[in-house]
């Protein structure tokens, strides 16, 4: 795996960077000043000369390099005080700045003399940062505060439906989202059929969405990143935080192991959903269990000031049980080991070792017979990165990842009377391989600018038996691998590029482009995604997705940087794209792979955004008008025809306004194109039942959505101990019968007729949470 | 039992949603305007191991939103022949669109073809028929399923050793044809005795009580037709589940785009009267 291109790299950036006899390093960490908690992205610059500085990685850590000389330093974040420093920099130094959390944080008064202008100077373009306090205040369904249904509120961001967590970046299918939890991918990220996602807002420091133009250090999905940081616990002292709500309760505690030097954070949630079925009039109903729990946990420790180790967990599953033995559950786990290490004050290094699962298994009786199925994919997972910063101007990170994934499509068990049988399906082993490395230059000047590359090595191993198929699914061959034998190599160079280009000190236009693969699929014939969707890894026949985007951004900044806005188009060109052929029966068939069909994808669109991140009020429109159309052979006689996430308008509209300390008022309104589906264009009879006759693919829309969500947080008295809050929301204020679905059907009152029936969710549905913080 | 089980996750799913949902959700009937399309061809033809005449059935589709009286199709020429050189031309009865046999009887192990031609279009389809299966017995159970607790007919049956066999079961309740298309497969139990259970999976179905006389008809039927029907239930069973995947028209074993399917099989039947 060591390539020794590392080595050259290294050696050239050496006789690069030559330093001079009189620089020194000044570095160490951004801290939350109450509670320890390293802040991500902070912002440590030199007042003089502009531009100079640095921003915290992942670990809060930041390494700048400077001339011998005083300067005057500024650490700053949004919705933190601004920390200004002094400094005699004469030899290498570690300073940590401790921030603490405005208490006016959306007040017009300003501290520092500089507003944050993150977004104008920022390299990276189609990148958004989730506020963790917005998340608190913005509406959502049945008031459970929620990581993904909030970015759906972004422009390029789409929601997959109704209520539902699931989401569409840029026009991408779902499974083109690589969700990671402190760096393990989370494959199945919603409980409850999607109504909820398995982010528990309490266990969450920093999210960031990247809409394809994501550093080299990331790969393997087309779409977008979603980077998920679990809070590191509070080193200072004990804190329990919970909430009480109408279908989950949820309660964190964190505290430090050794004060100062290790902490831990212990998070969990329960549903009680299925205290509803307990109304129902039926028995069947009421004997039936439903409801999903997550845990969240922690730890780390500081060994000494080079050294620093992190545990991280998450395990969350979804139960339905209808009476004793018939059921079925799903979950995720995640396990993350990271040991952070200082090489020197110049080169941060991260190691990772990474576990995720994710399962499924059913149960059933039947005449007599049980019967369970199980299917699960697995993933470990060794990552090393680096961060080398030379100079002030230049950062360097690279590393590799070795991912080894092991897939159980589907093991079905049944015991008949004289014996178990089993079914299994072949196991499906693959190892992805991927070396990085990435250039950041920030000029003192106008233009800043990354580039990147990863090599992506992708091998499907065996054991097993592999097919080949002919264009009609049939298959031609039939071949057996040994354990470990590979079956097929996918070598992938992706080319990362953005650059940001300063007009003044309040805009900036920038340009993106990024190659990502994809070398997991998921085969699911719903968008809401089913429990039992089934990942395939690249294979003999399947091959590796490769998406192409360029994005031309312009960034301004009004009002001293109360508002920003922001506008970006951008064209993707998808290749090796998968669909289903017609009636194709994707789960528990060892020759799945027969039934999918290939071709391309091109998505392109406009975003706008205006953001006022300052003041009693704030909030954001975001607007996307956009385009997303396949081509596959086998399909609409191989002419280009619209996805179904093809949204032409989608506008999110989020207002929060604090009236007094105690009582905050917010409200979204959200309205977009209806999905593009295809419906029936007639009817026949065959085998005395009406059936629907199709032609074209999603060669309709679902009718346009529209709604209005309000909130209300009444913030109670607050101590140095204890503070508590209400929140009261209406989903659906003005009770819109929006589309779920919409059925053809026959007619139940007149045998001669068809009917089409839509099925509307949700309409005013209230709910109240409770909030509770011991500090 | 393979087959039941699958067909029971699916359910399974449909419950899930509809379990949270009901507490929320509200239908109504909407008016969507749909594209029209010119008329295509259905064809519903059928042979068995059973004494003759056999019957070919020929209509179109109708826009949406007419009512439910499919246009027939006269004068076609319909020809079925075997793999042993017999051959009928079939003549249309006095109901027009549906077409007879006149000396052609089904013959297990054969494989037939339905040639039509209509409207200057000639669609082809094959069909095997395979050994007939016998009912061993036929029992009832109460099984507590996802609607409700629910007598169900337990179909008992010794599956043909060393290939795959499809099987398709018609329930007839006291001379009505139920709708729900039961199929299995014995893709773990090759050559094993098994049971199917035939769990109603449309609302039409009525419920089987006392008295009732019940006749179950065996299929055994060939791989694409099994396929054909397959892929009509799925598309037929309706449900939420269904709301955002892809609806496409079943897979057809009759070329040139003809909807439908041409049924050869061998098939066996057995009566009870529930106590």
């Amino acid at each position: 795996m060591k390539s020794p291109l590392f080595f050259i790299l290294l050696f050239l950036l050496q006789i690069q960077f030559v330093e001079a006899q009189n620089k020194y390093t000044l570095s160490g960490y951004v801290k939350n000043t109450n509670n320890g908690e390293e802040i991500i992205g902070a912002k440590v610059f030199l007042k003089e000369p502009f531009f100079v500085g640095a921003v915290t990685n992942a670990y809060g850590f930041y390494s700048i390099t400077l001339p011998e000389g005083e300067y005057t330093i500024s650490a700053q974040y949004f919705g933190y005080d601004t920390k200004i420093l002094k400094i005699n920099l004469k030899q290498n130094l570690k300073q940590d700045f401790l921030l603490s959390e405005s208490i006016n944080q959306l007040e017009e008064v300003e501290i520092s003399a500089k507003r944050k202008d993150e977004n104008i100077t920022n390299i990276q373009m189609g990148m958004a940062k989730i506020n963790m306090q917005d998340i608190k205040n913005i509406p959502v369904l049945f008031g459970e505060k929620d990581i993904l249904k909030t970015i759906q509120l972004l422009p390029g961001v789409s929601s997959t439906g109704e209520g539902n967590s699931g989401f569409y970046v840029r026009g991408g299918n779902a499974d083109q989202n690589l969700i990671l939890l402190d760096e393990a991918t989370v494959y199945n990220a919603s409980h409850l059929m999607g109504f909820f996602s398995v982010f528990n807002a309490d266990a969450i420091k920093d999210v960031s969405l990247y809409k394809g133009s994501q550093t080299s250090e990331y790969g393997g999905r087309l779409s977008s990143l979603l980077d998920i940081r679990m809070k590191d616990g509070n080193d200072k002292k004990i804190g329990i935080e919970g909430g009480l709500g109408l279908i989950a309760s949820r309660l964190a505690v964190e505290g430090p192991i050794v004060k100062n030097k290790g902490s831990f954070i212990i998070s969990a949630r329960r549903s009680y959903a299925d205290l509803f079925l307990k109304l129902s009039k039926d028995s069947a109903m009421r004997e039936r269990k439903l409801y999903f729990y997550d845990l969240n946990a922690k730890a780390n420790y500081r060994i000494n000031t080079n050294n620093r180790i992190f545990l991280s967990g998450y395990f969350g599953k979804d139960v339905f049980k209808f009476g004793d033995k018939i059921g079925i559950d799903w979950g995720n786990a995640t396990g993350t080991f990271r040991w952070n290490h200082l090489f020197s004050a110049k080169v941060f290094s991260n190691t990772s070792l990474i576990f995720s699962n994710y399962d499924y298994s059913i149960n059933t009786v039947l005449a007599g017979t049980n019967g369970e199925i199980i299917s699960r994919i697995q993933d470990y997972n060794f990552k090393q990165d680096f961060q080398y910063y030379p100079n002030s101007k230049n950062k360097l990170s690279f590393g590799l990842n070795s991912i080894y994934h092991k897939i159980i499509p589907g093991v079905i068990k049944e015991e008949s009377d004289s014996s178990i049988n089993e079914l299994n399906i072949n196991y499906k082993h693959a190892l992805n391989n991927a070396l990085y490395f990435s250039h950041q230059f920030n000029s003192n000047k106008l233009i800043s600018f990354e580039y990147g590359f990863r090599f992506s090595f992708f091998s499907t191993l065996g054991p097993g038996n592999f097919y080949s198929y002919n264009s009609l699914g049939e298959i031609n061959d039939s071949t057996y691998y040994r354990k470990g034998e590979i079956v097929q190599n996918y070598f992938n160079i992706e080319p990362r590029f953005s650059l940001n280009f300063l007009l003044n000190e309040k805009s900036s236009v920038k340009f993106a482009y990024g190659r990502n693969t994809q070398n997991l699929h998921l085969l699911s014939n719903s968008t809401s995604g089913n429990p039992t969707d089934l990942w395939i890894p690249s294979s003999n026949n399947v091959k590796p997705e490769i998406s192409d985007q360029v994005s031309l951004g312009y960034f301004r900044n009004f009002k001293n940087n109360t508002f920003e806005f922001s506008t970006e188009i951008y064209y993707k060109y998808l290749q090796n794209q998968l669909d289903y052929r017609d009636g194709a029966e994707l789960r528990f068939n060892e020759y799945a792979e027969a039934q999918i069909l290939f071709g391309i994808g091109r998505a392109y669109g406009l975003e706008l955004f205006l953001k006022k991140k300052y003041g009693k009020f704030n909030g954001w429109i975001g607007y996307t008008l956009s385009k997303s159309e396949k081509k596959i052979n086998g399909i609409n006689n191989g002419e280009y025809y619209n996805a179904k996430q093809d949204r032409t308008h989608d506008l999110s509209i989020v207002a929060i306004y604090e009236f007094t300390k105690k009582w905050t008022v917010s409200a979204t309104w959200v309205y977009y194109t209806g999905n593009a589906v295809t419906f029936p264009s007639g009817k026949y009879e065959v085998a005395g039942q009406i059936v629907n006759y199709y032609t074209e693919r999603n060669g309709y829309r679902m009718p346009t959505y529209h709604r209005l969500d309000i909130g209300v947080t009444w913030q109670r008295k607050t101590t140095e101990k204890f503070e508590s809050s209400w929140s009261f929301s209406l989903y659906n204020a003005y009770g819109k019968e929006n589309a779920y679905s919409i059925t053809f059907q026959e007619d139940p009152t007149d045998a001669t007729k068809t009917q089409a029936v839509q099925t509307t969710l949700f309409r005013w549905v209230p709910s109240i949470t409770y909030n509770f913080k011991f500090k | 039992m393979k087959t039941s089980i699958l067909n029971i996750v699916k359910f399974k799913n449909y419950f899930l949603i509809s379990s949270i949902l009901i507490f929320f959700s509200c239908e109504k009937v909407v008016d969507i305007n749909l594209n029209e399309k010119d008329p295509q061809i259905v064809i519903e033809g059928n042979i068995n191991d059973q004494a003759g005449p056999y019957f070919v059935k020929l209509s179109q589709t109708v826009n949406y939103d007419q009512t439910n009286e499919f246009p027939e199709i006269s004068g076609a020429f319909v020809l079925i022949n075997d793999n042993y050189g017999n051959l009928d031309t079939l003549f249309e009865t006095v109901n027009p669109g549906i077409y007879a046999t006149k000396f052609l009887q089904g013959e297990n192990e054969r494989t037939y073809t339905l040639k039509v031609v209509t409207n200057g279009k000639e669609y082809l389809s094959t069909s095997t028929i395979h050994s007939p299966v016998q009912i061993d017995t036929l029992t009832i159970e109460n099984q507590s399923l996802p609607m409700g607790n629910k007598k169900v007919i337990n179909v008992e049956f010794q599956d043909v050793a060393g290939k795959t066999n499809y099987y398709r079961f018609i329930k007839i309740v006291n001379n009505v044809v139920q709708p729900t298309i039961y199929l299995a497969e014995d893709l773990t139990q090759d050559g094993e005795k098994l049971k199917v259970s035939l769990i109603d999976k449309k609302s039409e179905d009525v419920n089987i009580k006392s008295k009732d006389t019940i006749t179950i008809v065996l299929e055994s039927i060939d791989e694409n037709v099994h396929a054909y029907f397959k892929s009509l239930l799925k598309l037929n069973s309706g449900g939420m589940i269904n709301q955002s995947s892809t609806p496409t028209n079943p897979i057809s074993n009759i070329n040139n785009n003809a909807l439908g399917y041409f049924n050869a099989c061998s098939l066996t039947t057995k009566t009870i009267i529930l106590p």
